[in-house]
């Protein structure tokens, strides 16, 4: 994708440089940089995808940032009892409390390794709203559509429903949309036994 | 259209939802009170507001472009103009017609914007037909009936295009529409508006905000309450420091007289021949003497400004304090909403309900000006809704039948809203049939929930309560509305929920009464925080009867299940820990063979829980626990701690529950399972991560050992001064003291150097492992392989 970005520079750069004022020297390059800041965002953003790379159990994932409300250390961290494995616990978050969930108990996946998780990623929609446990934000980054890939059952065990696809460098991404309306997650149980 | 005219659009659209919703119900109760044959003064007012507001709903769906929806209005508008002229009445069949309409409206509303179905296109039209025959004043309009419908659905299939006044659905103009109703207007940005309502006297100012936005607002002051509450315990802190002021003040005290007769000493001159080693002490003493003094002054002065700070800590804390108060009070009142917002969707539902069971009911509802929680409200909707239909559905007999028990031919829903003592009363009643006690007793019977041999001396009144039991219903037929037993059950438990309780009477061919009796407010209650293992838990206060201390042997066994005395009585008694399944472990309580329980209570059930702590009592404020955790098994909510500390609440009906579902393999209070041998291995957990401190506790505990946790290395090396534990299990990256340099401390010491350390890390490298096993650690494991069963392993050949 910087391809464009690449032939710009070596066709506009060697030629002038001697004998350009300060000045127009200065102009120039903020009109190059000004091209260079706009034109990869038109090509990409129509079939971009913006993701926000995390770390977890060795394995990197992908969520789409727009399914992110914030970022959150885990300070502290609530377990409840009666809830099933995933649910980690609950926390509170400027007076709001959350519940924080473990996907990879949830996926099923095999638990693997001992990491850090002092991260939690505050997913939502419009009716959801919980942490996803993480060992460490890596940052945003735009992939194109195009990269995205099925998922193969060697890459990863994230049953695919949860998936939008895995990426050249094995990122998974994983559909926020999915998960958050998964009724699956949302525990809802009652007493045992109304007979008492 | 670009983006931000769409953006603009659906901001448009969403408010007119919001108002058009408005104006529909109180079309739909203008109706119902045109219906009812309302005395003809007040039949003109009433025609006028419901004209008036069909005239504004369809100026608003004109601004936003929604031809159809305006179209409709239209004709509503000219029937209500033709009524407002009395050039014609309403009948049965008129009112049906326009109640249609108004139903039509409100069910293509959510999706104004969206595409609508043939069938719904084809009512939209017959719609507009019939209410421009209506208006006509020709020939007195009627509902549609579904064949009708289905008729028209096919004709439309037939012809081709949409009538001129329907326009595309989902057609948004590509301009802002020109003119706004008023109602769009935020009042206090137009300065004409804004002087208008200054210059109306006697009517209070409103500004219309998002429920949204004032939650968050709302929550934001809750959350000051935590502020309050640590800043009280920053006070007893403080008062805690000056008490250790005053033990230093005793040593002081007592050590003064000995540095005064030191001192008298050492000034003696020195003794001929006493050499140089003495007038060395004696300069030396001198000078431990002058420190001391300067040290007792110190502490003095030091302690003179505590109480000062103190002082001023003292004072803010109740500055705050009040200042917190009083927010919360205006905070409360903001969310106060009139019961009328509620009772306003009762005549409506009354009546659909009534002419779909072919029953004659009338409603009558008082007490809508009185002032609750809006969250109240929000959670009384359906229970409300439930008992109406309950009411309808079961209570109120059959026209025929009710002349036939020589009662009017309507029956009466009455639901009354009074305030009684700082609480509010809601009453449901109705005057049908009663509850057939009979039924009652057979469901009791059919579920087990009475031994057989005591259900035939249960009396009646004792049996009226089940209805409240999931599963008991009186229906001997399952209708869509109730009949599954299942509705008061969930009435019960909401009201619960709100800190309420609900009760009912019921006489036969009288009626039935039910009573609900709620807090005005959601905000705070007195909760008693109680210990069970390792997790602190809000027991509400509401439902503590009071707090006993056990000996081992007042706990008898009966029946396989142990008990307590209490008054002559015996209570069961469950483990918190047990109910609540935590997991099993040193529930810290045999040292003493004394025990502290908390006796609960239910309406008149009782149960002692056995609990490892009871550590105070305090306002708590109930917090739900977000939308992924619908409802917990035996949790009702959570709190914050003035410390920060998330605690859950219990909910203590579920806990009965689960305390008589869990007591049935003996909860085996007394002597423990204890392991093999006497005393279990003790083991050290250095781990700065939250989560990996609790795994690796977990799996230990889950393995047999007792674990204590550390967050760093200094946490780590002052536990281990103090305590003699088996192994050390040390993360290696941690703040203040890492893992080698805590490994190397450890050897360093002479009463530690001999102690197993298994080092849990996140670097690999050859290097580190090298550093690792230079500094002495016995066992490496890099955290990327690990697993339990490897620790385990280790740990096992270690100790």
């Amino acid at each position: 994708m910087p391809g464009s970005r690449h032939r710009f520079r070596l066709r506009a750069a060697p030629r002038e440089e001697r004998q350009l004022s300060p000045e127009e020297q200065r102009r120039i390059l903020r009109e190059r940089a000004l091209a260079l800041a706009r034109e990869p965002e038109r090509e990409e953003a129509a079939a971009g995808l913006e993701v926000v790379e995390f770390l977890l159990a060795y394995e990197r994932y992908g969520i789409e940032s727009s399914y992110i409300r914030e970022v959150y250390p885990l300070k502290d961290l609530t377990p409840l009892p009666c809830t099933p494995p995933f649910v980690l616990g609950i926390m509170n978050v400027r007076g709001k409390i959350l519940s924080v969930i473990d996907i990879r108990k949830f996926f099923d996946l095999p638990q693997k390794g001992l990491t850090d998780l002092n991260r939690v990623i505050i997913v939502h929609d419009d009716f959801m709203e919980f942490g996803i446990l993480a060992d460490a934000i890596l940052g945003v980054r735009l992939i194109p559509v195009r990269e995205l890939q099925p998922s193969l059952p060697t890459l990863t065990e994230v049953r695919a429903d949860y998936l939008k696809g895995v990426t050249e460098e094995r990122l998974v991404v994983l559909d926020g949309g999915a998960i958050l309306s998964d009724r699956r997650i949302v525990v809802h149980d009652e007493a045992a036994g109304g007979a008492g | 259209m670009d983006d931000k005219d769409r953006k603009f659009m659906n901001h448009l659209l969403a408010i007119f939802k919001v108002e058009a919703d408005e104006h529909l119900k109180r079309i739909s109760s203008g109706l119902i009170e045109l219906e009812k044959a309302a005395p003809p003064e007040m039949l003109a007012e009433i025609v006028e507001v419901v004209f008036r507001e069909a005239h504004s709903l369809k100026g608003a769906a004109r601004s936003v472009n929604l031809t159809d929806l305006e179209a409709l209005c239209q004709m509503m508008e000219g029937v209500f103009a033709a009524m407002k002229r009395q050039e014609l009445k309403g009948s049965p069949g008129l009112f049906d017609l326009l109640q249609q309409a108004v139903d039509h409206v409100g069910r293509i509303l959510p999706v104004v914007e969206g595409k609508r179905s043939a069938k719904e296109k084809a009512l939209h039209r017959e719609l507009i037909n019939r209410l421009a025959e209506a208006a006509k004043g020709g020939e007195t309009g009627s509902g549609i009936s579904e064949a009708e419908l289905r008729q028209a659905e096919s004709e439309e299939a037939a012809g081709t295009e949409d009538p001129p006044p329907t326009s595309e659905p989902g057609a948004v103009p590509p301009e802002p529409p020109a003119r706004l109703p008023p109602q769009q207007l935020a009042p206090p940005e137009s300065p004409a508006d804004a002087a208008e309502q200054v210059s109306s006297p006697g009517v209070t100012e409103t500004v219309r905000v998002a429920t949204t936005k004032l939650s968050s607002v709302l929550l934001q002051s809750e959350e000051m309450l935590s502020a309050k509450l640590a800043a009280g315990q920053r006070v007893v802190q403080m008062r805690e420091t000056r008490s250790a002021f005053v033990a230093w003040k005793k040593e002081w005290a007592k050590i003064l007289p000995i540095a005064h007769g030191v001192r008298k000493l050492s000034e003696k001159p020195a003794e001929a021949g006493a050499g140089e080693r003495f007038e060395e002490i004696r300069r030396e003493s001198a000078r431990l003497l002058d420190f001391l003094e300067w040290n007792g002054a110190f502490m003095k002065s030091l302690e003179g400004k505590h109480v000062v700070e103190a002082k001023t800590a003292e004072y803010d804390s109740r500055v705050l304090g009040g200042m917190v108060n009083n927010l919360l009070d205006d905070m409360k009142k903001v969310m106060m909403f009139p019961f009328s917002s509620l009772l306003e969707i009762f005549p409506k539902v009354v009546r659909d309900l009534s002419r779909d069971h072919g029953k004659e009911v009338e409603l009558d509802s008082r007490g809508g000006e009185i002032e609750v929680d809006r969250r109240i409200l929000e959670e009384m909707k359906d229970p409300l809704v439930h008992l109406v239909r309950n009411c309808i559905d079961h209570g109120i007999e059959r026209p025929g039948e009710r002349e036939g028990k020589n009662k009017e031919r309507h029956g009466t829903v009455t639901i009354l809203v009074a305030p009684k003592d700082n609480k509010v009363e809601i009453v449901v009643a109705d005057d049908g049939a009663g509850i057939g006690i009979a039924r009652v007793r057979d469901a009791v019977r059919k579920l087990g929930l009475v031994p057989p041999e005591k259900m035939a001396e249960l009396p009646d009144e004792d049996l009226l309560p089940y209805v409240f039991q999931s599963g008991v219903s009186t229906s001997p037929i399952i209708t869509e509305i109730s009949g599954r037993g299942l509705g008061l059950a969930i009435v019960r438990e909401k009201v619960e929920k709100l800190g309420g309780t609900i009760s009912l009477e019921s006489q036969p061919d009288a009626g039935t009464t039910f009573r609900i009796l709620l807090p005005l407010t959601v905000a705070t209650f007195r909760g008693i925080l109680v210990r069970a293992g390792e997790q602190a838990f809000v027991l509400p206060t509401t439902h503590v009867e009071r707090v006993v201390g056990l000996k081992t042997d007042e706990i008898k066994t009966v029946e396989n299940r142990e008990t307590i005395q209490l008054d002559g009585r015996a209570v069961s008694l469950a483990k918190l820990g047990d109910v609540l399944q935590l997991p099993a472990k040193k529930q810290d309580k045999e040292r003493s063979g004394r025990f502290q329980a908390v006796v609960l209570a239910v309406g008149d059930r009782r149960i002692a829980f056995l609990v490892d702590e009871i550590m105070n009592e305090q306002e708590v404020l109930l917090k739900n626990l977000g939308p992924q955790l619908a409802r917990v098994r035996n949790l009702s909510g959570a709190t914050v701690l003035g410390n920060g500390r998330v605690v859950p609440i219990l909910n203590v009906p579920d806990l009965m529950k689960s305390a008589v579902m869990s007591a049935l393999p003996s909860a085996g209070v007394g002597p423990e399972a204890r392991t093999e041998e006497g005393r279990r291995e003790s083991v050290l957990v250095v781990e700065d991560s939250i989560t990996s401190r609790t795994l690796l506790k977990n799996i230990l505990e889950s393995a047999g050992y007792d674990v204590v946790t550390a967050v760093d290395g200094i946490d780590a090396f002052t536990r281990l001064r103090s305590v003699d534990f088996d192994l050390v299990v040390s993360d290696v990256d941690m703040p203040r003291m890492n893992g080698f340099d805590l490994t190397a401390k450890i050897r360093g010491d002479r009463k530690l150097s001999e102690m197993p350390i298994v080092l849990v890390t996140a670097l690999e490298s050859r290097e580190d492992r090298e550093r690792g096993i230079d500094v002495g650690a016995n066992a490496y494991i890099v955290k990327s392989s690990f697993d339990q069963s490897n620790l385990l392993e280790v740990i096992r050949r270690l100790v």
